[in-house]
């Protein structure tokens, strides 16, 4: 038995090695590299300044920092609530006797495959202020064309339906698999005592739903955190840092004007915010494990 | 007479419901389409107000314009090169680390599982900057190497074929230990051939995360020759000769296969999705 037992032990280390030095290497000894080099002041050329924790504090301090935390928040008030409603109507409907669930079921997962940059192009065309279809749709119903990417909030909302677009087809999917799994017994017996469909939905499908409606908003909110390809190709998080969101932030500072240090505690404070997040779900999220 | 009346009004819900769906697909899918048709326009036609809705006439300007201006199939090619080493690279290695947590007992099996978990809650914008000092250091910018090598195994795809290793039957495993089959032989005759759905669609998904990834090959990647698709249409973006009807077209090229190719195993994948959003 101590033979086959040392065997197995050996053959299963073995096995999972090469995880363990990719996640060794890539993942783990960043986040200590990361911490490291925030404590510092550092350029990638000259050698790196030990400065403590004054670049956290030059954080706090500084108004560019405290605007891409406003940008982010506003981005994920107006992607969640407005995506996750959207998804969970849609997910409804769905759920209905209709014919062509597949045929839905694909066509709103699209955008979900797309890439961002290639779809973030195709929005910048269509938002144009003069020849966009955006503001051709607009003006023929009698209101106003929009400036859209050149002023600092309509770029912001203009990312908004962007970022909306792009998820609504994955948080249906997901609140679609979950309204299949309440059992029929609910709605049977509801039937029974004589509900109406307003009230089936209202007391028996959301309550139900919740551990899935609010997987899916966690999971939004980390997204929208997140953002960053279609701020890069469509407004590079202009026109006055009006579409600066914490990751472009971090890789301006980064990648752009080279403040590794800097850039390192921003990226720690963006992980503390995503972590919170990351967290609660752990937490508060209900797990189903379905045994067959 | 009250049945076939109830019955009628049950068929016109179900028709709206089918209408507003159908309504809303169309409009989702709108950019696509104005992807499409803004691709096939003349230079000047792109620019048109109001905008038309079909090209006057057919024609190749943009798709043409692409190859010249930039090294297109270049780009092409990296994303493809990149995406199926990553894809191949993470279903052999996943699926063995996969098939270790399955089915071989071994000491501290599950604390390292739930380590290799909780790489999936460390957002990937974090750790970047270390990433690219690494990656750096090593000598890997602007090589295959710096794209290919951090993403060759995933928690994700080791959880998802875990699962799927855990569904087969211990049964089979006692029987091939009796047959004296070792665990290797036992993981390629018997559970790779099993397995096959399952190693595609981990494939499928680490294709699709890295070809439309972005922000990495952004930043560890500076020479033109190394970029892949979505890098080369931000360059294309950024080129100044560009017009609509050439950026429409390089998306077009940047989206439709994966279109394509989501359309023959969509099944699958979005059975994956469900799963996994159910289980998590």
């Amino acid at each position: 038995m101590g033979a086959r037992e040392r065997r197995n032990n050996l053959l299963g280390w073995l096995f999972i090695t090469p995880p363990i030095v990719i996640f060794g290497i890539f993942i783990f000894a960043p986040m200590g590299v990361a911490l490291f080099v925030s404590l510092h002041k550092w350029n990638l050329l000259s050698s790196m300044k030990f400065v403590g924790l004054k670049n956290y504090v030059r954080m706090f301090h500084s108004e560019s920092f405290w605007n891409s935390l406003r940008v982010s928040l506003i981005y994920v008030l107006g992607t969640v609530p407005t995506s996750v409603i959207f998804a969970m109507i849609l997910a409804i409907l769905m759920n209905q006797k209709i014919y062509g669930l597949s045929f839905f079921r694909i066509m709103i997962y699209l955008p979900v495959i797309t890439s961002m940059a290639a779809a973030a192009i195709v929005f910048q065309y269509l938002f144009e202020p003069e020849f966009g279809f955006v503001n051709f749709v607009l003006s023929s119903i009698g209101l106003p064309k929009m400036k859209w990417l050149n002023d600092p909030n309509q770029a912001l909302f203009a990312l908004i339906i962007v970022g909306i677009w792009k998820r609504v087809g994955y948080n249906t999917i997901i609140l679609l698999a979950g309204l299949q799994a309440i059992p029929s017994v609910y709605y049977e017996a509801a039937k029974i005592d004589g509900a109406n469909n307003s009230q089936v939905v209202r007391k028996i499908t959301i309550p139900l739903l919740s551990p899935v409606t609010f997987f899916v908003t966690i999971m939004q909110i980390i997204a929208s955190l997140k953002v960053f390809t279609s701020i890069v190709v469509m407004t590079e998080g202009g026109p006055a840092g009006g579409t600066e969101a914490i990751p472009y932030y971090l890789y301006k500072n980064a990648f752009q004007y080279h403040k590794m240090g800097y850039a390192s505690a921003v990226a720690y404070v963006l992980f503390a915010i995503i972590f919170i997040f990351t967290l609660l779900q752990f937490k508060f999220g209900e797990k189903k494990v379905h045994y067959q | 007479m009250l049945l076939s009346r109830r019955n009628k009004r049950h068929r016109v819900y179900i028709l709206i419901i089918e209408i507003i769906l159908l309504v809303f697909v169309v409009l989702i899918n709108l950019p696509f389409f104005w992807m499409i048709s803004a691709s096939f326009k003349m230079k000047n036609e792109v620019l048109a107000y109001p905008p038309r809705v079909f090209p006057s006439k057919i024609n190749f300007d943009g798709y043409k314009y692409i190859w010249t201006l930039v090294p297109f199939a270049r780009y092409f090619f990296n994303s493809v090169v990149v995406s199926v080493s990553i894809a191949v690279s993470k279903i052999i290695l996943s699926s063995i680390a996969a098939f270790a947590f399955a089915k071989i007992p071994f000491k501290g099996k599950n604390t390292i599982f739930y380590i290799f978990l909780g790489t999936m809650m460390i957002p990937f914008e974090v750790i970047v900057i270390p990433d690219y000092i690494i990656v750096n250091a090593f000598g890997w910018l602007d090589t295959y190497w710096a794209l290919i090598v951090p993403f060759t195994v995933g928690a994700f795809s080791i959880f998802l074929l875990r699962q799927f290793f855990l569904g087969i039957p211990t049964d089979l495993d006692d029987a091939a230990e009796i047959d004296g089959a070792g665990k290797l032989r036992y993981l390629f005759s018997i559970i790779y051939p099993l397995s096959k759905p399952a190693l595609l669609t981990v494939g499928l998904y680490a294709f699709l995360a890295s070809w439309n990834s972005f922000l990495w090959p952004l930043i560890v990647t500076n020479k033109d020759e190394m970029r892949v698709i979505q890098i080369g249409l931000k360059a294309l973006q950024d080129s100044w000769m560009i017009e609509w009807n050439a950026l429409t077209a390089a998306s077009t090229v940047a989206t439709v296969p994966i279109i394509i190719l989501f359309f023959f195993v969509q099944k699958h994948f979005l059975e994956g999705i469900s799963i996994t959003g159910l289980k998590a």
